[in-house]
């Protein structure tokens, strides 16, 4: 593995509502061939108009992963023929991207540039029919240098970068299909390019494999390689043979884009705070451990919950919660936190119940499980099902004294010096109080009769 | 009855547009091949809608459009046959301007396929000049100038030029053919050649005629990102005025019909345009074309075959049978022109030459108002005669044209004289958006 060289071409698609050079909506329709127009199927005569929400988005991306930013840039014809390419050219940009010269934690980014998507191809049995909904709609690519020196550490960075992409607004993890990578692996052998790779998952199986294969067996000569996603093996396309040469052009029917000081001020006001900076102001701020930090800050939403929780409850208490119980909860259910609807004022609430003993662990468990589902005040809740935590030392005696006389084994462990025996009586008063007993209370109840 | 007069009798109701509409239509049916598609059901029914209502500045004015404008539900092939049967969605911005001033479009006019051309001969349905059936109308836009210079009828025609295919047809047709400033007229709509060059013209029998159709035409379009904002600038007098002499290495026939009708010039050089403009302007158009090209491959829209084979077999098949010899060649041309390791030295030294072109135009036009030299180094030549030109040749037929179509310089080529009973065009040349100033030279030069 220690020969292991691995660089990566993302493309993710923007979230703009219109295509990059019409205003075909870039959503809405499952039908093929319907979200189209003569711009984006390339009629004799259209002409593409650049949509300056795509370029903003691109801009954005660039200056998240440290970009510098070119200050004009342009469109080229990116020459090809593919049935899915509506034009027969793509438009892209070639000389001059928009941002060059990156970087993401040490990964260096060689270019973020924008293109448009192709359309699709769908191949039924004998026929393969041809859907332009796709067709113009934006992509930003991003190329990295070979830095990689694992499957893993490319894994890391491409969820790193999702991460930023979900702050700026472009990217949401159930689209996971959108993004698509060709990844440039060099092991000891020749340099093995594999292609159109669709989700992250995909894109580390793809580089494991690979990686593995080439171990036994380095490669003889440039090859690019497919991933097949079924099988989960890599094949060979074709053997390289120089690079390919595209035949680049200007795109001549748009002019030059100035990207003006004031263009990025204005930009750089709507970056939020990304992971990164957000995870050491954590720290920083909240006194947080640097794995609770990170964990809240690499999800946009989850970082929002706990800042508001933050500013009611104890942070250190807030992190352990959502950053340990509710993802847990949210992990054994397969959901994820973005398609719930949870309050912080009810987080709050349940932590304050916590916090001033009114509950106990167990009991807040169990609430935060409900309230995954759907949202509720956990302290009406508490009051109506009497679930507060019982702290009458009168009646936990009592709960207590009937445990003793019901497992005298026990007691009698305890007393020959098994600690064990002790937790074991808990859960005794627990059970008879339906899990409301006050654990402290109850322990030092315990100690004393016994 | 001049164009001005027919647009007011048919405000006042004292000329019939359909009458005028059906004799147009039966000219362009009787001319010799200026016309690809006659949309004659549709100009009869505009006509009738005008004549009783004439809404609109250009109210029942007729209007023959060249094959590679979009005109939606009409064939707009480009003068080609990958093209043939093509009836896009959707008209040019150009049309959409004339009909809402009320013009009536009567057809698509024939042209070299997609503007590959000199002499109209690259298409199926060559047109024949009206004043000698056995020579050229010139091109690309040779059924345009060709049908102006036929017709009896009040008419504009819409051009286009990317190297010098207004201003050709117009020279070797004898009538005024207008080239505005690149940008001022919106592309939208039009199939494109080379989209850095291409610009929508008029033509007319008159200047006057030409620039109200220009009139009409211009102005900034959403739809087409190259189109200018700024508007044709104020009429401003002409000073001086200077002959470009390299144009002058033309037939002494040619020179003298030129300089006969100008008075007051100056004499001035610029070598760069004479040398380089022809492989700039051949190396960029084509590099444009090849790529504008590769869409037409029988898969979405006109000519197609029985899929048989991959998709590149396919599409091989289809632009081998439909492309023309010149088509090809300029394709293979601008390839060539782009592939990496000639693109340096071909493609982008091209773009380089160009702007040490303008800039060779721009001095000269601190010191002028217009630059003049003959449109064409011949006259229309014979059939016979094309045959005989290699393709070098035939490319440098443009040598006088391609200079300010490589600078975006808006130009006017008008009817100077005669050799051997055929027209002499007088091209003057103005600075970006200096339109105004061809006009007021050109009237001068017509009343002469």
């Amino acid at each position: 593995m220690s020969k292991f060289r691995c660089g990566i071409e993302a493309h993710i698609q923007l979230s703009t509502r219109s295509k990059t050079f019409c205003s075909c909506p870039t959503s809405g329709s499952e039908n093929p061939n319907t979200l189209v127009c003569p711009t984006c199927i390339g009629l004799p005569g259209s002409k593409p108009v650049l949509n300056k929400e795509a370029i903003t988005q691109a801009i954005k991306v660039a200056l998240a992963l440290d970009c510098t930013i070119s200050k004009e840039t342009f469109f080229s014809r990116k020459n090809y023929f593919y049935p899915d390419l509506a034009k027969d050219y793509q438009i892209s940009q070639y000389e001059i991207p928009i941002g060059t010269n990156g970087n993401l934690d040490g990964i260096r980014i060689r270019r973020v540039h924008l293109e448009e998507d192709p359309g699709a191809l769908i191949h039924k049995e004998n026929t393969c029919l041809i859907d332009y909904n796709r067709s113009g709609i934006p992509l930003i690519e991003i190329v990295t240098e070979p830095d990689f020196k694992s499957p893993n550490e490319a894994r890391l960075f491409l969820r790193k970068l999702i991460t930023i992409l979900e702050y700026l607004g472009i990217y949401t993890r159930r689209s996971e299909a959108t993004m698509k990578a060709d990844a440039n692996i060099s092991t000891v052998g020749e340099r093995i390019e594999i292609k159109n790779i669709t989700g992250l998952k995909e894109i580390e199986r793809a580089l494991d494999y690979e990686a593995a294969r080439q171990e036994k067996e380095p490669a003889r000569q440039q090859e690019t390689r497919g991933w097949d996603s079924e099988k989960g093996i890599t094949f060979l396309q074709r053997i390289k043979e120089g690079e390919s040469d595209y035949g680049y052009i200007f795109e001549s029917d748009l002019p030059k884009i100035e990207i003006t000081k004031q263009m990025l001020d204005e930009i750089k006001k709507q970056i939020p705070e990304l992971s990164l900076e957000k995870a050491s102001r954590f720290k920083k701020q909240y006194k947080l451990q640097p794995e609770d930090a990170e964990t809240l800050a690499a999800e946009k939403e989850l970082a929002e919950l706990f800042e508001q929780v933050a500013e009611e409850i104890d942070p250190i208490l807030a992190a352990k919660w959502l950053r340990r119980d509710l993802m847990k909860v949210l992990h054994y259910n397969k959901k994820e936190l973005k398609e719930i609807k949870i309050e912080a004022e009810h987080i709050i609430e349940l932590l304050t119940l916590l916090k001033e003993n009114k509950i106990n662990d167990a009991t807040a468990k169990d609430l935060l499980i409900k309230l995954i589902e759907k949202p509720f005040s956990p302290k009406g809740h508490v009051e109506r099902q009497k679930l507060g935590m019982i702290a009458s030392e009168g009646e936990l005696e009592r709960l207590c004294k009937e445990a003793i006389k019901n497992n005298k084994a026990v007691v009698e462990d305890y007393k020959s010096g098994k600690q064990e025996a002790l937790h074991y009586l808990m859960g005794q008063v627990m059970r008879l109080s339906g899990g409301k007993a006050n654990p402290k209370i109850t322990e030092k109840l315990l100690k004393k009769l016994l | 009855m001049n164009t001005k007069e027919y647009l007011e009798k048919v405000k006042s109701k004292e000329v019939s547009v359909v009458k005028t509409v059906e004799k147009i239509l039966q000219e362009a049916k009787n001319s010799p091949n200026h016309f690809t598609a006659i949309s004659k059901s549709y100009a009869l029914e505009q006509a009738e809608k005008i004549e009783k209502d004439p809404m609109g500045k250009l109210a029942g004015l007729p209007v023959s459009v060249k094959d590679g404008i979009c005109v939606r539900g009409i064939e707009s092939a480009a003068g080609s046959e990958i093209l043939k049967e093509y009836r896009p969605p959707f008209s040019a911005t150009v049309i959409n301007k004339l009909e809402k001033e009320g013009a009536i479009i009567i057809g698509k006019t024939s042209q070299d396929e997609f503007g590959f051309g000199g002499f109209s001969v690259n298409t199926k349905k060559i047109p024949r000049n009206p004043h000698d059936i056995t020579r050229s109308c010139g091109g690309s836009s040779g059924g345009a100038a060709g049908f102006t210079a036929f017709t009896t009828q009040p008419h504009l025609a819409l051009g286009e030029s990317t190297g010098g295919s207004i201003a050709n047809p117009a020279s070797f047709c004898g009538v005024a053919g207008l080239t505005p400033t690149y940008g001022l007229v919106s592309r939208y709509g039009l199939i494109d050649y080379a989209n850095s060059l291409d610009k929508i013209g008029t033509i007319g029998k008159k200047v006057s005629e030409a620039f109200l159709g220009l009139y009409h035409i211009a102005g900034y379009d959403e739809k087409d990102s190259t189109s200018l904002p700024q508007k044709i600038l104020p009429e401003k007098k002409i000073k001086k005025i200077a002959v470009i002499k390299e144009s002058l290495e033309v037939d002494k026939e040619i020179k003298d019909v030129i300089l006969s009708k100008i008075k007051n010039y100056d004499i001035i050089s610029l070598p760069l345009i004479k040398k380089y403009s022809i492989p700039a302007y051949y190396l960029i158009a084509l590099s444009e074309a090849s790529t504008n090209l590769a869409k037409y491959c029988g898969l979405r829209y006109g000519q197609t075959l029985p899929l048989k084979g991959n998709f590149n077999e396919f599409f091989t098949e289809v632009r081998s049978k439909f492309f023309s010899k010149e088509a090809k060649r300029r394709i293979i041309l601008g390839t060539f022109a782009r592939m990496s390791g000639f693109r340096d030295a071909y493609y982008l030294k091209a773009l380089k030459v160009r702007t040490l072109i303008l800039n060779e135009y721009k001095k000269a036009f601190k010191k002028y108002d217009v630059l003049i030299s003959p449109t064409m180094p011949i006259i229309a030549p014979k059939f016979d005669e094309i045959k005989k030109l290699s393709p070098l040749e035939n490319y440098m037929m443009d040598i006088l044209t391609v200079g300010p179509n490589l600078a975006g310089l808006p130009h006017l080529s008008i009817n100077a004289g005669f050799k051997e009973k055929m027209p002499v065009g007088i091209m003057l040349i103005a600075n970006h958006l200096e339109e105004e100033k061809l006009r007021t030279l050109g009237e001068e030069i017509e009343r002469s």
